[in-house]
C-alpha cells in the first residue's frame, strides 16, 4: 500500500519546553485574574468569559471548517500544514469546561432566562418555546457533541494515515467533510443565535449566523497562518515550504476580510436603511457614548487595517507581514465579539479595566497550553497524506 | 472507476493528453465548417422565440402595459422576476472565470470562456427587463446622472439607481474581461485562416497580439487584476439586486440574509444553465475531452453546495420570521407555504432543495441525462424563487382590502419566452463565431505543456 | 507571405523555433547571461516562470489599477455628495442629505468600473501601443508556428550584441528545430504609437459625431413621434382650450353659484379706498426677511411699470403709459392700507394684482415701497 515515492523526510521535533512554560505562566496569572474578576463583579466577568468562549469556539470550529474545505476542494498547498489546523480544532474540547461558569451565571447574561420577565413580555413569551434554559442546554449539548464527533473523525482518520499511508482514508475524510459542511452551517448558526444574538432577545437578524461564520473563519485562518509560519520558520515542519504557500494563506485572510466587511455592511445597511425600531436599537445601543467610537473603530480594526496590510501582492508572501496580519485578525475578532457582547452589559459606554485584560491573558495562556498538549504526541506534518508531496511541490 | 482515485497525482484537466495543434483544431473546427442542419434548426427555434418576444414587446409599448397581468398591489411582476433571474444566470460565468481563477481551480479552463460569454448574454437579457418594466424604455436616459433640463439629478439613495450602476458596470467589466481573454485566441485564428476577409477581421480584433512573453507578463497581471475586481463585483451585483427588495420594509423582503442568499442562488441557477448548455455543446462539437465529465461533476458539486446554501436561507428566513415574534413576518411566510401561491412555493423548494440532494450520489453526478434534468429543474425552481419573493409578498400587502391574485397574461409569457429566445440566439451565434473554449488557457494546462524548472 | 530579403538593413531579427518548452528555459538563461537586451520569447500561452527568468520588471499595472480605483472612489464620492447634498438636496426616507451608507454601492461600482476598464485601456494603449498593430512578425512562418505548437525565441537585429552568424549558431547549439530570419519594409512598419495618427483620431471623431447626432435626433425628434408621444396627447383640456362638451363652449369652468373655494379671500373694502386706508393696518414688521420678500415681489410684479426704484420709469418702452412716481407727496402720505387697496383693486390703467400676490406678499411689497421712499427722501437723522 505504501508508495515509496510518497514518503518524505520528516523528523519529529518536540516543541520547546519554554513555550509550555510561557503558556502555563499566562494561564495561571490569567486564571488568578479571572477568579478575582468573578469575586469582584461576577456579571461583568461572565460577559467577558462569554467573549472568550465564543472566540475559542470560533477558532476551534473554524479550523475544522478549514480542514473540511481542504478535503472537499482537493487543495494541496495546505496539506503540509493541515496538522496545525487539526491541533487548533482541538480547542473545541475545552468549551464544555468554559460553558459551566457561563451557564451558572446565565441569569446575569441572558434576559430571557428570567421566567418572571418573560411572563410580562409578549414577544419573549412567543419565543419561550425556543429561548428557555432547558432547550438552551440541550442545544449546547447537541452542538458540542457533533463538533466533538467530527473532531474525532477528522483527526483520528488523518492520524491513522500517518502510519498506514492508506489513500482510502483521504476519501473517507472527504466524505466526512461533505457531511460536516451542512452540520457545521446549522450548528454554528444556532450557536451564534443562542450565545450572541439572544443577548438582546428582542433583536433578530437573519444574516447573523453568516456574520459569526465570517469572523470565525477569519480567526481560525489567523491562528493557522501564525502557527504554521512560526513552526515552519523554526524548522518543525518539512523542507520546501515557502512564500508560495504563504501566499495562499495571505490571500485567504485578505479574501475573508473582504467577505466579513461585505456581510457586516449588508447587515448594517439594511437595518439602517429600513429604519425599523425593532431592529435599529441594536445598532443604536452601539452608538451611545464611547461605544460610538468603538463601533467606528471596528471598521478600521477589522477591515481597513488588514486590507491595507495585505493588499500588495508581495505582502501576501512576506512571512513577517503575514504573521502581523494573522495576529491582527485574531485580535480583530476578539474586538468584534467584544462589540457584539459587551453593550448588553454596559449600555452607556465601553467597559474597560483590568478585568478586560485578564481574560485575554487567560485565554492566550490556555490556548498555548492546549496547543502544546495536543501537539505533543503527533507528527506536525501529515506524513501519510498522498497529497503531501504535491503540496510540497506546489507552485502558484 | 473512481472509487480509487490516486490523490498523489494531479488530476488532468484535459483528457487524453491531446497535442497542442490538436487543441487548435478541435476548438477552431466549429468556426471553419459549414453549419449542420441541426444548428440551423436550433437557431430557427431560438430566433422564433425571440421574434415572439419582440412582437409582444411591440404590443406592450404601443398599447401600453395594460396588456400585462400587473395589478394593484402586484406592481412588480414578471419583468422584475425575469430581471433577477437573468442577472443570476450571469453570475456563474464570473464565478467560473474570476473566483475559480483566484482559487486556482484549473478545471475551470475548459468552461470559462463559454461561461463568461453566457454572463454577457444573460446580463444583456437581464438589463432589458427593468427598462421593459418601466413601460417607457425610451426615457431610460434619465436613469443616468446626466445634466438635464430639469436640473434634477438621479436619486443616489435609491437601490434602483444602484442597480443601474451595478448592472452597467457588470456588463462593461465582464465584456472587458472576456475580450482580454479572447485576444490570444483571435490572434491564433488570424494566423490560421486562409480567407482574406476573415484575416482582416481577426487582425483588427486581435489588436496586433503576437504571443510575446513580454506581453504575456502584463497580460497575466491584468487578468489577475480583472479577476480580483470581478470577484467583489459579482458579489455586489446580486447584493444590490437583493437590496431592491431588502431595503424596503415589506415583510418577506426586508431581511438581512438577502445579500448572500441572492448571491448563492444566482450562482446556483447560473451553474445549472452553464451545465445544461455545455452538455449540448460538448456533444455536438466533439469537445468531450476538453469539457470533461469530471468538470461537469465538479459543477454538480458546486450546485449541490449552493443549493444547500439556498436551502439554509429558506430555513433561516422561516425560523427568524417565527423567532422575531412579528406577526406580519410570520404571516408572510406561512402565506408563502400554505397560502394562495403555495404551488409556486413548493415548486421552488422541491426543485432547489430536494431534487439537488440527488447530487450526493456519484452515479447521478456523473450521469449526463440525470444531471441535465436536474439542471433544468434547478432553473425552473430558481425562476419560481424570484416569483415567490416578488409576487407573494406584494399580493398580500399591509392592507387586506387591496389583496389580489396576480396572473401573468399571454403577453407576459411571450416576453419571458422572448428572453430565452434572445439569450439562446446569442449563445448559438457565439458558438459558431468565436472559440467556445479558451485555447491558450487549455493549452497551458495540458500535460507537458509547461517547462520544468529546476 | 514570404518577404524575406537578405539585405541587412531591413533585417528585423532572427527567430528560433523549438518544440520542447524545456529548451526555452535553457536558451533564456543563456541569453540573459550573455546580456542581450532586445529579444523575446514567443508562445501561444503563458509559460510558467519564463518572465521571471527573462528578468522582466514587475508589471506596473497593479499600481495603475490602484490609482484608477481610488480615482473612481473619489469621483463617486464627489458625484453623490455634490448632487445629493449640494446642488439639489432632497430628503429621502428621512435620511440625511449626505447618507454615506446609501452611497457605498455607487462608490464601489465606480471604483471597479474605472479601475478595470482604465487598466485595460492603459495596457492596450501604453504597453501594447494600440492602435498600432503592425509588426514585422505578423504573417511570418515564425509566428504562424508559434501560434500552433512551437515555442520561439527571437533576437532583434538592433541589439548591440547581434551578429547574424553568432546568433544562428547559438540557436543551433540549443537544438532549435528551425531558424528563421525575418525582414521588414521600413516604409510599411513603424514601431511608434499611433494614438495621434490622423486616421485613428478621425475614426474617434466620426464615432463621436454619430453618437451625438443619434442622441440629438432621439431626444429631440423621435421622442415626439408616435407612439412615444402619448404623454403629450392626453384626453384632458389645457388652459384656455375650448370644449365641445359644455354648451357654452368654454373649457375652463366657473365655480358653481353659491360655493366658496378653499382659502378664498373676502375684501370688505371694495370701492371704498378711504375706508380701506383708515382701517387696514400692515401686520408685518420691517424685518430683513419681510423686506427681502417684498423686494423680490416688487421687482417681479411692480418694477416693470413702476421702475426698479418706483420712480415711474417703466421698462415697457411706451407700450403702456408710465405710472406716476411712488415718491410723490401723495403716495408718501398714504397709509399702508391705502396702498394695499390699490394693489387689490388697481387704479386708472393699473389692473388688480390680487391674484398675483398673496396677502402676506402684498404687505411685504408695501414695506419695501416704504423703504424705497425713505431711501430716496432721506432725512437728516437717517444719514447718521
Amino acid at each position: 500500500m505504501i508508495q515509496e515515492n510518497l514518503v518524505i523526510n520528516y523528523q519529529r521535533k518536540p516543541l520547546p519546553e519554554k513555550l509550555f512554560k510561557l503558556g502555563l505562566l499566562l494561564l495561571v496569572v490569567g486564571f488568578v485574574g479571572v477568579v478575582l474578576a468573578y469575586i469582584t463583579n461576577s456579571a461583568r466577568a461572565s460577559f467577558n468569559l462569554l467573549v472568550v468562549f465564543t472566540w475559542i469556539a470560533s477558532i476551534g470550529v473554524g479550523s475544522m471548517f478549514f480542514i473540511g474545505i481542504e478535503y472537499l476542494t482537493g487543495a494541496v498547498w495546505s496539506v503540509p500544514f493541515r496538522r496545525v489546523a487539526e491541533i487548533t480544532a482541538s480547542f473545541v474540547l475545552v468549551l464544555p469546561i468554559l460553558a459551566i461558569p457561563i451557564l451558572s451565571s446565565i441569569h446575569s447574561l441572558y434576559h430571557w432566562s428570567h421566567t418572571e420577565a418573560v411572563q410580562v413580555d409578549q414577544i419573549l413569551k412567543n419565543k419561550s418555546a425556543y429561548l428557555n434554559q432547558t432547550f438552551f442546554i440541550v442545544r449546547l449539548f447537541i452542538t458540542l457533541l457533533l463538533w466533538f464527533l467530527f473532531y474525532y473523525l477528522f483527526t483520528s482518520i488523518s492520524r491513522k494515515q500517518d502510519k498506514s499511508f492508506d489513500q482510502s482514508l483521504t476519501k473517507k475524510n472527504t466524505i466526512v467533510s461533505a457531511v460536516f459542511m451542512p452540520v457545521f452551517a446549522v450548528t454554528l448558526t444556532f450557536f451564534a443565535i443562542d450565545w450572541l444574538m439572544s443577548l438582546e432577545p428582542h433583536w433578530y437578524s437573519t444574516i447573523f449566523g453568516v456574520y459569526y461564520f465570517a469572523g470565525s473563519f477569519l480567526a481560525a485562518l489567523g491562528v493557522f497562518t501564525f502557527v504554521s509560519i512560526s513552526l515552519n520558520e523554526n524548522g518543525f515542519l518539512v523542507d520546501g515550504l515557502g512564500s508560495e504557500h504563504y501566499y495562499s494563506m495571505g490571500a485567504l485572510i485578505f479574501a475573508f476580510t473582504n467577505f466579513w466587511a461585505y456581510i457586516a455592511f449588508s447587515q448594517f445597511m439594511l437595518i439602517w436603511y429600513a429604519n425599523l425600531p425593532e431592529e435599529t436599537f441594536w445598532f443604536i445601543n452601539r452608538g451611545v457614548g464611547s461605544w460610538l467610537y468603538f463601533s467606528i473603530g471596528i471598521i478600521f480594526v477589522k477591515f481597513i487595517v488588514p486590507y491595507i496590510l495585505l493588499l500588495p501582492q508581495p505582502a501576501k508572501m512576506d512571512p513577517l507581514r503575514l504573521k502581523i496580519a494573522a495576529l491582527w485578525v485574531l485580535f480583530a475578532h476578539y474586538y468584534d465579539l467584544f462589540w457584539v457582547v459587551m453593550p448588553t452589559y454596559s449600555k452607556g459606554g465601553v467597559p474597560f479595566g483590568w478585568m478586560e485584560l485578564v481574560f485575554p491573558v487567560f485565554t492566550v495562556g490556555l490556548l498555548i497550553v492546549l496547543f502544546y498538549i495536543f501537539a505533543k504526541n503527533v507528527n506536525l506534518v501529515p506524513i501519510g497524506d498522498p497529497k503531501l508531496k504535491r503540496g510540497l511541490e506546489f507552485h502558484l | 472507476m473512481s472509487s480509487n482515485i490516486d490523490y498523489s497525482i494531479e488530476p488532468e484537466v484535459v483528457e487524453g493528453q491531446p497535442k497542442l495543434n490538436q487543441i487548435n483544431e478541435a476548438i477552431a473546427k466549429p468556426l471553419e465548417t459549414r453549419p449542420s442542419w441541426k444548428y440551423l434548426v436550433a437557431l430557427g427555434i431560438s430566433s422564433t422565440m425571440l421574434l415572439i418576444g419582440a412582437v409582444c414587446l411591440g404590443f406592450s409599448f404601443y398599447y401600453g402595459i395594460g396588456l400585462w397581468g400587473n395589478n394593484q398591489p402586484v406592481g412588480w411582476a414578471i419583468p422584475i422576476v425575469n430581471f433577477v433571474f437573468w442577472v443570476g444566470i450571469g453570475h456563474a460565468g464570473t464565478l467560473i472565470s474570476a473566483i475559480l481563477f483566484l482559487f486556482r481551480q484549473r478545471w475551470r479552463t475548459g468552461i470559462s470562456r463559454f461561461a463568461e460569454a453566457m454572463t454577457i448574454f444573460a446580463v444583456i437579457t437581464a438589463g432589458l427587463f427593468p427598462l421593459i418594466h418601466t413601460g417607457r424604455p425610451w426615457l431610460a436616459g434619465y436613469l443616468f446622472p446626466l445634466p438635464n433640463q430639469h436640473r434634477l439629478w438621479v436619486n443616489f439613495t435609491s437601490p434602483l439607481i444602484w442597480d443601474v450602476f451595478a448592472v452597467s458596470t457588470y456588463l462593461t467589466v465582464s465584456f472587458v474581461f472576456w475580450y482580454i481573454g479572447l485576444i490570444p485566441d483571435l490572434a491564433m485564428l488570424r494566423d490560421r485562416t486562409k480567407s482574406k476577409i476573415k484575416k482582416t477581421i481577426y487582425s483588427i480584433f486581435s489588436l496586433g497580439w503576437r504571443h510575446s512573453n513580454r506581453h504575456w507578463h502584463h497580460y497575466e497581471m491584468i487578468y489577475l487584476i480583472l479577476a480580483g475586481f470581478a470577484t467583489p463585483l459579482v458579489l455586489s451585483v446580486h447584493t444590490i439586486v437583493s437590496f431592491d427588495f431588502a431595503v424596503s420594509i415589506l415583510p418577506g423582503w426586508h431581511t438581512t440574509i438577502f445579500p448572500p442568499y441572492f448571491v448563492a442562488g444566482a450562482v446556483f441557477s447560473g451553474f445549472a444553465m452553464v451545465q445544461n448548455v455545455l452538455i449540448v455543446v460538448r456533444k455536438i462539437f466533439n469537445l468531450e475531452h476538453i469539457i470533461t465529465l469530471d468538470t461537469l461533476e465538479k459543477m454538480n458539486k458546486v450546485m449541490l453546495a449552493t443549493g444547500m446554501m439556498v436551502g439554509y436561507a429558506y430555513g433561516m428566513e422561516f425560523f427568524i420570521a417565527w423567532y422575531s415574534g412579528n406577526p406580519l413576518e410570520s404571516f408572510v411566510f406561512l402565506n408563502r407555504a400554505f397560502g394562495n401561491y403555495a404551488w409556486a412555493y413548493w415548486i421552488m423548494v422541491s426543485c432547489n432543495v430536494i431534487f439537488t440532494q440527488l447530487f450526493w450520489f456519484k452515479k447521478i453526478r456523473r450521469n449526463i441525462v440525470a444531471m441535465f434534468i436536474i439542471g433544468v429543474l434547478v432553473n425552473v425552481g430558481m425562476w419560481f424563487e424570484r416569483f415567490v419573493i416578488v409576487v407573494t409578498t406584494l399580493s398580500r400587502d399591509f392592507l387586506p382590502s387591496s389583496w389580489d391574485y396576480y396572473k401573468p397574461t399571454l403577453v407576459d409569457i411571450g416576453i419571458l419566452l422572448g428572453s430565452f429566445g434572445l439569450f439562446f440566439t446569442l449563445v448559438i451565434l457565439f458558438i459558431r463565431s468565436l472559440p467556445v473554449v479558451s485555447i491558450s488557457e487549455v493549452k497551458a494546462v495540458v500535460k507537458g505543456s509547461q517547462p520544468v524548472h529546476h | 507571405m514570404d518577404n524575406q530579403m537578405n539585405t541587412s538593413e531591413n533585417l528585423y531579427g532572427v527567430g528560433a523555433l523549438f518544440k520542447d518548452p524545456n529548451k526555452i528555459v535553457k536558451v533564456v538563461e543563456k541569453l540573459v547571461e550573455l546580456g542581450y537586451k532586445h529579444w523575446d520569447v514567443h508562445s501561444s500561452y503563458p509559460l510558467h516562470g519564463i518572465p521571471k527568468r527573462m528578468r522582466l520588471k514587475w508589471s506596473p499595472l497593479g499600481y495603475v489599477a490602484l490609482i484608477l480605483g481610488l480615482t473612481g472612489t473619489l469621483t463617486g464620492l464627489f458625484l453623490t455628495w455634490w448632487t445629493m447634498s449640494v446642488d439639489y438636496p432632497l430628503t429621502i426616507g428621512g435620511k440625511p442629505w449626505f447618507s454615506f451608507p446609501a452611497f457605498v454601492p455607487v462608490l464601489f461600482e465606480l471604483t471597479v468600473l474605472l479601475a478595470s476598464v482604465g487598466t485595460a485601456i492603459v495596457m492596450l494603449f501604453i504597453i501594447f501601443k494600440f492602435p498600432n498593430n503592425q509588426h514585422p512578425l505578423h504573417d511570418t512562418e515564425y509566428i504562424n508556428k508559434v501560434s500552433v505548437d512551437h515555442f520561439g525565441v527571437f533576437i532583434e537585429a538592433k541589439d548591440e550584441l547581434f551578429e547574424l552568424e553568432k546568433v544562428k549558431s547559438l540557436f543551433n547549439d540549443f537544438g532549435a528545430d528551425e531558424i528563421i530570419e525575418i525582414a521588414y519594409d521600413r516604409n510599411e512598419v513603424t514601431f511608434k504609437p499611433k494614438v495621434f495618427d490622423v486616421k485613428f483620431i478621425s475614426f474617434l471623431v466620426v464615432i463621436a459625431i454619430i453618437t451625438s447626432s443619434v442622441a440629438y435626433l432621439f431626444n429631440n425628434k423621435i421622442l415626439y413621434l408616435p407612439p412615444f408621444d402619448f404623454m403629450l396627447k392626453q384626453f384632458r383640456l389645457g388652459p384656455q382650450e375650448s370644449s365641445t362638451f359644455f354648451a357654452d363652449g368654454f373649457g375652463m369652468r366657473k365655480p358653481p353659484a353659491g360655493t366658496v373655494a378653499r382659502n378664498q379671500e373676502f375684501y370688505p373694502f371694495k370701492n371704498k379706498p378711504d375706508e380701506a386706508g383708515m382701517k387696514l393696518v400692515n401686520p408685518l414688521l420691517a424685518t430683513q426677511e419681510n423686506l427681502e420678500l417684498g423686494r423680490n415681489k416688487f421687482n417681479t410684479f411692480c418694477s416693470p411699470c413702476h421702475g426698479w426704484r418706483g420712480e415711474g420709469d417703466s421698462r415697457l418702452n411706451g407700450q403702456f403709459p408710465n405710472p406716476p412716481s411712488l415718491h410723490s407727496e401723495k403716495v408718501r402720505n398714504w397709509t399702508d392700507g391705502r396702498i394695499y387697496h390699490v394693489i387689490m383693486e388697481g387704479q386708472n390703467v393699473m389692473p388688480s394684482y390680487a391674484s398675483q400676490l398673496t396677502e402676506k406678499e402684498r404687505w411685504a411689497v408695501i414695506l419695501y415701497i416704504r423703504s424705497l421712499q425713505r431711501a430716496l427722501n432721506a432725512k437728516q437723522e437717517d444719514i447718521q
